[in-house]
């Protein structure tokens, strides 16, 4: 048996803990640039808040109802979510970390006989120890466990548990998923589904496994399988290691002027080097853009990259910079007004392994000591505290987040205040 | 071809007596957290727990784990408001209990809102901060 633990609107839930007097108000989270809502409170969807409608088409409704508006703190959710996983290994030791807020849980090795109990204590334990809800489903397969999670929080909602247990149970959760609720069927996929007269994901059960293989190829019959209750999709219990990592942001507001840009390119390349050393990679080669506006049809348009090789693989910060700013010289082009750049790092390589060059005399040990000690400075008192002079303090092309809570777990100046 | 070399110097001379006792330093936070995945930090201003040695500005160890028991100084949501005060209860009723008499104990009705958050498990203040609790 599989078990899938999900954190209930999860950004929301964690501004919550820190400001319970929100407990029954609406509570939107925005994305990057306080674009649009990526996550809301019940009361927000009851209201009508689509997931991703533009913040500022809803500035009515939320004057009209007192919604409280969050800027998406990445760095709150990121710890409230690894102290959340941290405490599922506790009750499991199989564990995928599906996203920053979904576990997969393998239950096969456990003992455990009543999985409801299990899935309840669970629930209860990460409510109380770390305030944040959550709704469980189990099943035999993932799938099934994807789709008990979402019939107990349709159906289920108080107890926020559901086992698939028997065939009966599943019998009686897959008649009630419309085939465009299973997990991972495209739209497409589902439309074809219900065209061909399968409503439910029940009748999909008995659909004959000749013509899904037909129709849907191997990736319908392995859903197939894994509704009828055999494991067919693999356990990665650690993520691939990345093929390429890739830091781009849209700016604030459009930029014209080259040396702001250049800040922003530098910051990306800084924060695109520092993921190398966490991976323990380098990479041999980068992909450096910038592009404008393609909504604004009204403005000229310009989007370029470039490859910039390195002499010799790096994930040292200032030589990641100094080729991005290479690029940049290269590709930008006065006149415009841009709204995004990025880096991309290519053709990575184990730092274990990286080849020297015969013409380099540079100290290299010194400078990878250089750059430890920076992350080291870094982590302990704050990102970007030690930095590459490029990087700036201007910060023109800087998202909007004009409405960000505190770092309570991770910053002493920004622990939660009490007045007693 | 890949090549493999090696950036570590190594040092020579005498090895030091100590090489086969060394410890990890000792560190404080793994001594007073027991539980790191529940415990957070907050930080207290106000009087009303002067006379438990909470001075305005100490922090605060919370454990979200833990049961309060009755004399437990807990972090209370009360109403929506985030509070510290002791918790004393029996079969019937709660109460909120400060620790400087110029405040009432708050005793907790069935309208009232009332979750404990969390249980101090320490405080943490400096000397300077604590004289102001002695007066």
């Amino acid at each position: 048996m599989f078990a899938i633990v999900d954190c209930n609107n999860f950004y929301c839930s964690c501004e919550r803990v820190f400001k319970p007097a929100l407990a029954k108000r609406p509570v939107i989270v925005l994305s990057n640039n306080d674009g649009c809502a990526i996550s809301r409170s019940e009361e927000a969807k009851s209201l009508g808040i689509a997931m991703a409608a533009p913040a500022f088409m809803m500035r009515d409704l939320i004057e009209k109802h007192d919604v409280a508006v969050f800027s998406s703190n990445y760095t709150l959710y990121g710890d409230m979510s690894s102290r959340i996983m941290e405490t599922l290994y506790s009750f499991v030791p199989k564990i995928e970390l599906y996203s920053i807020d979904e576990a997969f849980l393998d239950l096969q090795e456990m003992g455990h006989s009543d999985l409801l109990r299990l899935g309840f204590s669970i629930r209860k334990t990460i409510g109380k120890n770390i305030g944040i809800p959550v709704s469980i489903g189990i099943g035999a397969t993932k799938t099934l466990a994807k789709m008990a999670n979402r019939y107990a929080k349709k159906n289920y909602r108080e107890a926020a548990v559901f086992w698939a247990a028997n065939s009966v149970l599943t019998d009686e959760m897959l008649s009630a998923t419309p085939v465009g609720e299973i997990w991972g069927i495209g739209n497409q996929h589902a439309l074809h589904l219900s065209r061909s007269g399968f409503k439910t994901a029940a009748d999909f059960v008995h659909a004959p496994e000749d013509w899904v293989r037909k129709n849907f190829s191997v990736v319908g019959l392995r859903l197939l399988y894994e509704l009828r209750g055999v494991p067919s999709i693999p356990w990665e219990e650690t993520k691939p290691a990345r093929q390429n990592i890739c830091t781009s942001r849209s700016f604030g507001s459009r930029l014209a002027e080259k040396t702001s840009i250049a800040e922003a390119m530098a910051n990306y390349a800084a924060a695109c080097a520092a993921k190398l050393r966490t991976d323990k990679t380098c990479c041999r080669s980068l992909q450096v853009f910038i592009q404008t506006n393609p909504h604004k049809t009204e403005e000229s348009q310009y989007l370029r990259s470039i490859n910039i090789d390195l002499d010799r693989a790096s994930n040292h910060s200032g030589e990641i910079i100094k080729a991005a700013l290479r690029g940049l010289d290269i590709i930008f082009k006065p006149g415009y007004r841009y709204m995004k750049c990025g880096v991309t790092a290519i053709d990575l390589v184990p730092e274990s392994s990286v080849q020297a060059s015969c013409f380099d005399g540079a100290d290299h040990l010194k400078s990878r000591l250089v750059m430890q000690t920076v992350d080291r400075i870094n982590k302990s008192l704050g990102k970007e505290i030690v930095r590459s002079a490029v990087q700036g303090f201007e910060r023109s092309y800087r998202l909007k987040a004009e409405h960000l809570s505190p770092r309570y777990t991770t910053r002493m100046s920004d622990i939660l205040k009490i007045q007693i | 071809m890949e090549l493999l070399y090696y950036e570590t110097p190594v040092a020579a001379g005498f090895p030091s007596p100590a090489l086969d006792y060394l410890e990890e330093r000792i560190d404080l936070s793994r001594e007073l957290i027991r539980h790191p995945l529940s415990t957070f930090i907050v930080e207290c201003t106000g009087d009303s727990m002067m006379g438990a040695f909470i001075p305005p500005k100490a922090r605060l160890l919370v454990d979200r784990s833990l049961n309060p028991v009755n004399g437990n100084i807990v972090v209370a949501v009360l109403n929506g408001e985030f509070t510290v005060k002791f918790i004393r209860k029996n079969d019937h009723t709660c109460w909120l209990v400060p620790a400087n008499s110029k405040y009432p104990e708050i005793k907790i009705s069935a309208e009232m809102d009332m979750q404990v958050w969390g249980v101090v498990t320490h405080i943490i203040t400096d000397t300077e901060d604590l004289r102001k609790c002695m007066r």
